[in-house]
């Protein structure tokens, strides 16, 4: 026990390593620190690609989402942080490439470390990559096609296409096709202008299979808490009117902290009254407004309940703010503060509204809105974490079809762009005299660890399938330029020819992300890091932290 | 001890390691095949927990909660939800068996034994060195050529509300496993007509929250019936008033018999003794107005949400109104919907059109036991049902509400599909010939991963074989010989050993789609699983 804080030095280390580990040491070992949560990630690429089991106090989460997994990581160094920044921010700004731009990072930081090692000035690699990743991206934005579609038809088939390409590496891969109509059907829903990605709603019910999924043109939510009295409400209805609240209707007090005195125990029965009328007064009035369904962001009480169900008109309270905004948007009705007053014109309406079975669980379904610029996917599937990865794995394909909508260029995927590219920058690199030339041949190298991983994941020898790539890439453009990895034989395939497109805007992202956080990783030489506020992370000493983690351990198990 | 799996290390120029994750020496981490196996394990320990439960001669568990109490039951999705599963693997199946519950309601056993069989399966494709993903995906392909050979050899299946006899075999079937199996028939009858009774044939829908199941210890199995009306598990709220009431006239109160209190905070000021009379004098009003609007409205009998003290008691006995206190939010909603009778919030908008019609109310009373239950018979709206159970202990009365659950699930799912496959393993070895033949015209990895998902779905009749005591290899290879020479998709496991293999003659089936259902989630959790190739977990402390 007592040897034990000898044997654990890493974390007095750390504070100390401030001191010695400058310079190139810091430098090596913020790469590798690098290296070692690409290796994480590797794995997840490609249609290949595995899941993560992560287990957390927050849940077990089962991903392939690069994004994802890089969140749920934790990783408090500060240099890989960078990569785990680069990945959230490819899936804000793209949605998809999120392992991809993690990986490209790391390799350029793996093709770096040699010359580091050999005593290269960072600055000189940076300058050649940054030169480096500005020809890449001109050379995708080249090879990019735009694939206009003459009719509304083929463009669908272009985005069903991309929506495909993003989904293959995931859980759902078995059902892409089923889930790519599922994806363009409810993006081309939205506003065309804005492409509001808040206005595609997704309900996850657990049971049946990914199938019995479907897409609601309207706006669906789960049936909200319910007083007695909500069974004798109509559940369905032709073109109703709709009535958006945020406001309680519940009979209470008026106005909190207030007090009623009273001397004459007769006036006893009016106060009553008066509350009655009041609850009844709100209620008449949302009635008489002529809507026949009420959503309210806020509770409606049994008394509500009931006083609607009489007077057959449908009710929920509680209603997700997001939901209610989407029916507000979906049905062209405002949602209403107050019940005085009403204008017809702040109802909603829509084509068809009912209650529905869905599983276990009742939803209530809005359907042929009017002004419908949302659309509601209900995700079915097997188990909980699995419809969580198949929202994650929507939510990426949704993000692409959006993306692709906006910006139709499109690249060969399956490796194809990046050893093009790769080509083109050797090319370019051998016409430059200097050092120059050996950093950005280094950077076209890195270039193929994209083709090269997807053979590793898939299990087929990737210096075989390289090798035939380089070949079928250093033909003229026009002959080869499209060759990728073809994952179901292990051999090369046109991927352009056989529809594995990723949309340009994925790949010029992720070529500048990944440049930059390698760039900025190769830029720090010295860290700095303040012990104090380390203090409540991990611990000052081997000795406590190591005694905070046993209590932790007896705590889980009683 | 120090595990030895912990997070890829780094190491700085001299070699030393650093942190990179938080708390990162507390995490164990399994990766690539070691954790494929680990998760094999895991869900194939869960899968053979529940294998001996499988079939008409499954036998029983008995599982004992953290607090003492006591279940027995062979229904898969109880089982598994009971035994707490720590492992997420393990959680996985259990989700999956709920899953089907929840969508099917049955063969909560069967889905996840197939799942277990496909695991074990794949770990040998994965000792060959097959990527896992070729696997899932082969599983797949298998599982589509199987779903269609489920609906290629499915049967449409007639009833009518008059012809409800195949309905009664088929929840019979499902019943039949379970510690019911014995009074089978009347629980089936009992069952379909609870189903019917509900069933919205146009919709071809059934809202299962309209039948309530309710239990109480004491009696027999036999002694359980049907009810066409609603139970409600309280009495008259004073022991003189008559057990007894037919066409009745019933209100229905969401308010106390008490005087208001408005909901604002109020102090009432009394400073002389008139006041303090006056006072006195009103709340002895309202009881007695209370009771009057009762009266008025014509109401025979009154279901109070809340409840009345002594004094208002007393004075509805007086009066002669029956009275019933706390009876809760659904059972005021099921009874407003059975008779017909809206729900009113106060006295004041008491009127005759808000009440509600029964031909008959009577108190029950069981055995020896101060136990008395209220039935409401005889509603104008017959829309809610009720089933009641009675057996020897509470064991027994909580596994019959489980079957019968089973039961109404399969009813219900034949109202909305009306095909069925046969059971007794039929279907089973009928898809595993199907795809076993298809497997061989397909070139690849995919090819052996078909083969073992046909294999997989023979763990079944195997299963079902064994449980009943029979020799599973032998009586599994005969039935599939007969299969392929009389190409009959009902040749099955005579697991009640009739002396027939023909499930047909033995009116032995199973609903199309929750077998579809069983493939698809099997397969589906098994691509999950397989497709996990890292596991980062918080490690234990010993």
């Amino acid at each position: 026990m007592a040897g034990q804080p000898m044997m654990h030095p890493p974390i007095i280390l750390l504070k100390e390593g401030t001191d010695t580990s400058q310079g190139r040491a810091q430098l090596i070992s913020n790469i590798n620190a690098c290296m070692a949560v690409v290796d994480t990630v590797r794995t997840t690429l490609g249609p290949r690609g595995m899941d993560k089991l992560i287990n957390s106090d927050k849940g077990a989460t089962i991903s392939n989402d690069g994004a994802t997994i890089m969140k749920l990581l934790d990783v408090v160094h500060p240099a890989a942080k960078t990569l785990v920044d680069i990945s959230l921010s490819q899936d804000a700004q793209v949605g998809d490439g999120t392992t991809t731009v993690v990986i490209l990072a790391g390799e350029f930081l793996r093709a770096a470390k040699p010359f580091i090692e050999d005593g290269v000035h960072p600055r000189n690699i940076i300058r050649s990559f940054r030169e480096a990743s500005g020809l890449a991206i001109s050379k995708a934005k080249e090879l990019a096609v735009t694939v206009e579609g003459s009719d509304e038809a083929e463009v669908r088939q272009l985005l069903r296409k991309c929506a495909m390409t993003s989904m293959n590496s995931k859980l759902v891969s078995g059902e892409k096709e089923f889930f790519a109509d599922v994806v363009v059907d409810a993006v081309s829903k939205l506003d065309p202008r804005t492409l509001d990605l808040r206005m595609v709603g997704m309900k996850k019910v657990t049971g049946g299979g990914l199938r019995d999924s479907f897409l609601v043109d309207g706006v669906a939510f789960k049936k909200t808490f319910s007083y007695a009295g909500f069974e004798q409400q109509p559940k369905s209805f032709d073109n109703p009117k709709i009535l958006l609240l945020n406001i309680e209707l519940e009979l209470k007090s008026e106005k909190e902290n207030a007090e009623v005195r009273l001397d004459d125990p007769a006036k006893y029965q009016s106060i009553v009254d008066a509350e009655w009328n009041i609850i009844y007064k709100k209620l008449q009035a949302c009635v008489d407004s002529g809507a026949q369904i009420v959503l309210s962001r806020l509770a409606i009480g049994d008394l509500g309940t009931q006083f609607f169900a009489d007077r057959d008109v449908f009710c929920a309270g509680r209603v997700a703010q997001e939901d209610l905004e989407r029916v507000a948007k979906a049905t062209g009705g405002q949602v209403q503060t107050t019940v005085n007053d009403l204008d017809p014109k702040v109802l909603g309406t829509c084509a068809r509204f009912e209650e529905r079975q869905v599983g276990a669980e009742r939803f209530n379904l809005f359907t042929g809105c009017t002004q419908a610029k949302t659309a509601t996917v209900v995700l079915r599937g097997g188990s909980e974490k699995f419809i969580d990865e198949a929202e994650r794995s929507l939510h990426d394909a949704i993000m692409i079809v959006r993306r692709a909508m906006k910006n139709s260029s499109i690249l060969p995927g399956g490796g194809a762009n990046d050893m093009q590219i790769s080509r083109e920058l050797r090319d370019y690199a051998r016409s430059i005299p200097g050092k120059s030339q050996l950093f950005i041949n280094a950077y076209a190298k890195a270039l193929e660890i994209i083709p090269r991983q997807l053979c590793d994941n898939a299990g087929f020898d990737s210096t075989d399938v390289l090798n035939k790539l380089r070949q079928k890439h250093a033909l003229p453009p026009e002959k080869g330029a499209n060759f990728g990895v073809d994952v179901n034989t292990g051999g090369v395939v046109d991927t352009f020819a056989s529809f594995v497109w990723e949309p340009a805007l994925v790949k010029i992202n992720a070529l500048g992300a990944a440049t930059e956080a390698a760039c900025l990783i190769l830029s720090i030489d010295e860290t700095i890091k303040n012990p104090k506020s380390e203090q409540p992370d991990a611990g000052p000493m081997p000795g406590r932290g190591r005694g905070r983690g046993r209590g932790r351990g007896r705590r889980g198990r009683y | 001890s120090v595990s030895l799996a912990t997070m890829s290390l780094a190491f700085d120029e001299f070699g030393r390691p650093f942190i990179i994750l938080k708390e990162q020496e507390q995490k164990a981490r399994l990766k690539g095949i070691e954790a494929q196996k680990a998760n094999i394990l895991a869900a194939k320990s869960v899968a053979r927990i529940m294998q001996s439960s499988l079939g008409p001669k499954g036998m029983d568990k008995m599982l004992q909660g953290p607090d003492g109490d006591v279940t027995v039951t062979n229904d898969g999705a109880t089982i598994l939800e009971q035994m707490e599963v720590e492992n997420q693997i393990g959680k996985l199946m259990v989700e999956l068996s709920r899953s089907q519950d929840h969508e099917i309601g049955d063969g909560t056993t069967g889905v996840v034994v197939l799942a277990g069989a496909l695991l074990e399966k794949a770990e040998f494709l994965l000792d060959m060195g097959m990527h896992p993903l070729r696997i899932a995906e082969g599983y797949e392909m298998a599982c589509k050529v199987a779903t269609k050979n489920l609906e290629a050899i499915s049967e449409e299946f007639e009833f009518s509300v008059d012809n409800c006899e195949p309905l009664i075999q088929t929840c019979m079937t499902t019943l039949s496993s379970k510690i019911v199996g014995r009074c089978k028939r009347a629980m089936a009858e009992m069952c379909v007509k609870a189903v019917l009774d509900v069933a919205d044939l146009k919709r071809r829908d059934v809202n299962l929250d309209l039948i309530k199941v309710v239990g109480k210890v004491g009696g027999q199995l036999e002694d359980a019936r049907l009810v066409e009306g609603l139970i409600i598990d309280k009495d008259f709220s004073h022991p003189q008033m008559p057990k007894e009431l037919n066409d009745v006239k019933i209100a229905i109160l969401t308010c106390p018999f008490e005087p208001p209190k408005p909901k604002t905070k109020h102090k009432v000021n009394i400073d002389s003794v008139e006041k303090f009379e006056e006072l006195r004098r009103q709340e002895q009003d309202y009881f007695v107005d209370m009771v009057q609007k009762c009266k008025d409205s014509g109401a025979g009998l009154v279901i109070c949400q809340w409840g009345f003290d002594d004094e208002a008691n007393h004075l509805l006995m007086h009066r002669n109104m029956p009275a019933v206190r706390w009876v809760g939010g659904v059972e005021i909603e099921l009874l407003a919907v059975a008779t017909g009778a809206r729900i009113v919030p106060r006295f004041s908008e008491l009127t005759p059109d808000k009440l509600g019609f029964a031909k008959q109310v009577r108190e029950v009373a069981f055995g020896t036991t101060k136990d008395r239950m209220l039935l409401v018979e005889g509603c104008p709206n017959t829309k809610a049902v009720t089933i009641f159970v009675r057996g020897g202990n509470r064991m027994i009365v909580e596994e019959t509400k489980r079957s019968i659950h089973d039961a109404l699930c399969v009813a219900r799912n034949l109202v909305r599909d009306n095909h069925i496959v046969y059971g007794g393993g039929a279907a089973e070895i009928s898809c595993s010939l199907v795809v076993a033949s298809e497997a061989d015209k397909i070139a690849g990895v995919e090819q052996y991963a078909m083969r073992a998902f046909a294999d997989a779905l023979e763990s079944i009749p195997m299963a079902l074989a064994e449980n009943s005591g029979l020799p599973a290899i032998d009586s599994v290879t005969a039935i599939k010989k007969a299969q392929v020479e009389t190409g009959n998709p009902w040749l099955g496991v005579d697991c009640n050993e009739v002396g027939t293999n023909d499930m047909k003659g033995q009116v032995v089936f199973e609903t199309l789609i929750g077998k579809k259902q069983c493939l698809f989630l099997a397969t589906q959790v098994c691509k999950m699983i397989l497709k996990i190739d890292d596991v980062i977990e918080p490690k234990r402390f010993e």
